[in-house]
Order: structure tokens, then C-alpha cells, then sequence
């Protein structure tokens, strides 16, 4: 859609909110089937659960864990944390989708869904991307979404090496947190944005 | 040596405690509740502790009052979102202690708010058109939906008081919901729930009641003329 074409109309800044959020519901939900579908299927002990303890490799990016935490967050540290988390994510994503695909446990329904996960990290980050675009030409957050390019190559570095340590269902668990997460910042930036839509 | 066979037949030391679950209203705090065990015949002490997620502190429950009987309450700044909390519950009297299974809990997942509020019914007749049921509520006041913290769906039901059968009704984030040809002359019963996206439902809000007026016998009576 380009911008004077017939038919284009350019949607709103609150439209492009409704947009990712569903869009980031929609993946968290794919990834809580997927989590549970593992807890059913491939441990049979749910003690084993609470033993999990190792660090999700996001760990390393910042983010307010309660209410008061993230509206501390000006909008463009807020936006950065959803970028960084969905950049994080799309590497191990993609791994996540091959090694599903060829264990032979995995019916095609929870591998279609790993790829479909894999597929929207990718989507939801491009989208992102355009409402902060749209919030800077609006003049709503400052041009200096700062240093996403480096954040990319310090992420590029760490993730891959340690995701290949992290077994799926470790990896479940951390991006089924993390999925929530970018849901929830992304509900709280278009509140503080677009107060007036569904708030 | 015969009292002292009785004495141990009636004392032991506590028997198991049960978590039963944790709950939090908004996201911002939660509680959790347990079943004691025996207590052995003798005054047993309860404490819970609980170890956050990659850390091997323990802590002991910061308050053991307010949210009543055998509970601990984390207000805001014990409760932290997206962290493991891990927690037991211990039993102890003179002659030894017991603990109950651990539980682990990730508050986002645990969030049961309150009913909804100032529930509403009122019939709506726009100009000769037949009248409708317009029932509107606000959300849980502690719920902070403004901010976009927490997101809640609504559910409602509506009978006729007459009858024993409520009709459910998802109404999603709205907060109105119309509800059209009620029957003409009768009391309805309208509640509201609500859900926030990964939780669990209120329990349903106070009743509202509205009579409908007598409506359709006037028209009928003129198309049988």
C-alpha cells in the first residue's frame, strides 16, 4: 500500500496498536499451547518443573517486572525493551522450529505452531518498528531510539551460543514469559500514547 | 510406663500442610492460602517461606494478617511479575516439624480479579422502535485497566426471574451490552463477570433487576384488528 494509491487508507496510530497487540496475544498464546502440550506429553514428573532454574538468555536485557516499574519507563526505553526482547527471540525461534521439526515425538500440529511462532516474532518486530516510526513522526517518543544496532550485534553474539544450550522446554518457558511481557509493555506504551482508545 | 504409652499415643509431631493455591486480584499483590494437618495433639506454628527465581535466598511471608486464617499476603513491593516464586509451608510443634509440598507460582498466572462493579439495567426504547435491555458496569476498582497493566473480558448472564435458566453472554472488553426482544411485562436478572487474558473469572457481581414494560400487546392487538 503506497501513500496516494486508491484504496489506501493509512491507519491511525491506535489501529496500528490494536494491530501488534493482538498480534503479540496471538504468539503468546501459541507459545502457552506449546508449553502445556510439553508439560502433558514430555514431563511425566511435574516436579521436575520447579527445578528449572536456569537463566533465560534474555536475562541479560532489563525489564520492569511490576506495575510501577514500567510506567518509570519513558516511552522510548519501553519501546527499546520490546524491540530488544523480540530481536532476542528470533534466532532461537527459528532453532527452536528445526529441532521440533525433525523429533519424531512432535505431531505436524505443534511443529506448524513452532513455525508459526517463529514466523510471528519476526512479524511483530517489523511491526513494532513501524509504530515507532509512526510515534516519531508524530513527534510522540524522540528520534533516538538508542543504539537498537548495537543492542543487535551484542544479541547476536550471546543468544545463539547460549540458546543451544537451553533444552525446548527451558526455551518454551522463557519465551512464553517473554512473549507475555512485549504483550503487556505493548498495552501499557499504547495506554500512555493513545490514552482515549479502549483504556 | 503406661502414661507414658498414652502420652505417646496421643501427641505426634504435625502432620503434612497443603498449599491449596495463590491468588492475585490485579496483578500488583497476591496470596496464598494452605490446609494445616494434624496438629498432633499439640499448639502447632505455621510458618511460609518462599525463594524467588535464580536467587537462594529464602524469605519468610511478610504478613500473615491481613488476608485472614492460614494465608500470607505479598503486598506491591513483595510481588514481582515474571519470576518464579517457590514456595512451602512448614508445620512445627514441640515434637518435630513438617513440610508441605513446594508450589510454584508466576503471579501472571494466578490473577483472579473481583466482580465487576455498578452493574446496571435499564429498558432503552429508541423512538417506536421495541425496547431493549441496555446493562452497563465499570471494571473491579482495584483492577488498573486505564493503564493497560491488566485487560479484562466481560461475561454476562440474564434470566427471567421466573425461570431457573441464564442465558451467558461474552460481551469481550466492552463494558455495555445490549440484550434485545426481552419478554414484554417481566423481571429480569442481569450479572456480570469478568477475565483478565490468562486468569481465571470473577465470581459473578451482585444481581441488577429491571422490569420491562408491557409493550407488545398494544401492537399485537392492532395486527388482529
Amino acid at each position: 500500500c503506497t501513500h496516494g494509491h486508491a484504496g489506501c487508507q493509512l491507519l491511525s496510530l491506535a489501529d496500528l496498536f490494536d494491530r501488534v497487540i493482538q498480534h503479540s496475544a496471538r504468539m503468546h498464546g501459541l507459545s502457552n499451547d506449546l508449553h502445556s502440550e510439553f508439560e502433558q506429553y514430555f514431563l511425566p514428573s511435574k516436579n521436575q518443573i520447579g527445578r528449572i532454574n536456569r537463566k533465560c538468555h534474555t536475562s541479560n536485557i532489563l525489564t520492569p517486572n511490576g506495575k510501577e516499574n514500567a510506567q518509570r519507563l519513558a516511552r522510548e526505553e519501553l519501546t527499546e525493551v520490546i524491540l530488544k526482547l523480540l530481536l532476542a527471540w528470533r534466532d532461537p525461534l527459528s532453532q527452536f522450529h528445526q529441532s521440533i521439526a525433525h523429533h519424531e515425538d512432535f505431531n505436524s500440529f505443534s511443529s506448524n505452531k513452532a513455525l508459526e511462532m517463529s514466523d510471528m516474532v519476526h512479524e511483530l518486530k517489523n511491526g513494532v518498528e513501524k509504530v515507532a516510526e509512526k510515534m516519531q513522526l508524530l513527534g510522540m517518543i524522540s528520534n533516538s531510539l538508542g543504539g537498537l544496532s548495537s543492542a543487535e550485534a551484542l544479541l547476536a553474539g550471546t543468544s545463539s551460543g547460549e540458546s543451544h544450550a537451553m533444552s525446548d522446554y527451558e526455551l518454551l518457558h522463557c519465551f512464553r514469559r517473554d512473549s507475555n511481557k512485549v504483550q503487556n509493555y505493548l498495552k501499557i506504551l499504547k495506554c500512555r500514547i493513545v490514552p482515549e482508545h479502549g483504556c | 510406663i503406661f502414661a507414658d504409652v498414652l502420652e505417646s499415643a496421643r501427641y505426634s509431631p504435625p502432620g503434612k500442610p497443603k498449599l491449596t493455591g495463590c491468588r492475585s486480584p490485579e496483578k500488583e499483590t497476591f496470596t496464598c492460602w494452605w490446609e494445616p494437618g494434624s496438629n498432633g495433639g499439640l499448639p502447632t506454628n505455621y510458618s511460609l517461606f518462599y525463594r524467588k527465581e535464580n536467587s537462594d535466598t529464602v524469605y519468610e511471608c511478610p504478613d500473615y494478617h491481613t488476608a485472614g486464617k492460614n494465608s500470607c499476603f505479598f503486598n506491591k513491593n513483595d510481588t514481582s511479575i515474571w519470576v518464579n516464586y517457590n514456595i512451602t509451608v512448614v508445620a512445627t510443634n514441640a515434637l518435630g516439624s513438617n513440610i508441605s509440598d513446594p508450589v510454584d507460582v508466576d503471579v501472571v498466572y494466578i490473577v483472579q480479579p473481583h466482580t465487576p462493579e455498578n452493574v446496571t439495567v435499564v429498558v432503552h426504547t429508541v423512538d417506536n422502535d421495541d425496547p431493549f435491555l441496555l446493562v452497563r458496569w465499570e471494571p473491579p476498582r482495584k483492577a488498573d485497566t486505564r493503564s493497560g497493566w491488566i485487560t479484562l473480558v466481560y461475561e454476562l448472564r440474564v434470566k427471567l426471574e421466573k425461570e431457573d435458566k441464564w442465558e451467558e453472554h461474552f460481551a469481550g472488553q466492552q463494558k455495555q451490552f445490549n440484550i434485545f426482544s426481552p419478554h414484554s411485562g417481566e423481571v429480569y436478572m442481569v450479572q456480570v463477570r469478568c477475565k483478565p487474558d490468562h486468569g481465571f473469572w470473577s465470581e459473578w457481581s451482585s444481581t441488577a433487576y429491571v422490569k420491562v414494560p408491557d409493550y407488545i400487546q398494544k401492537e399485537r392487538s392492532m395486527w388482529i384488528l
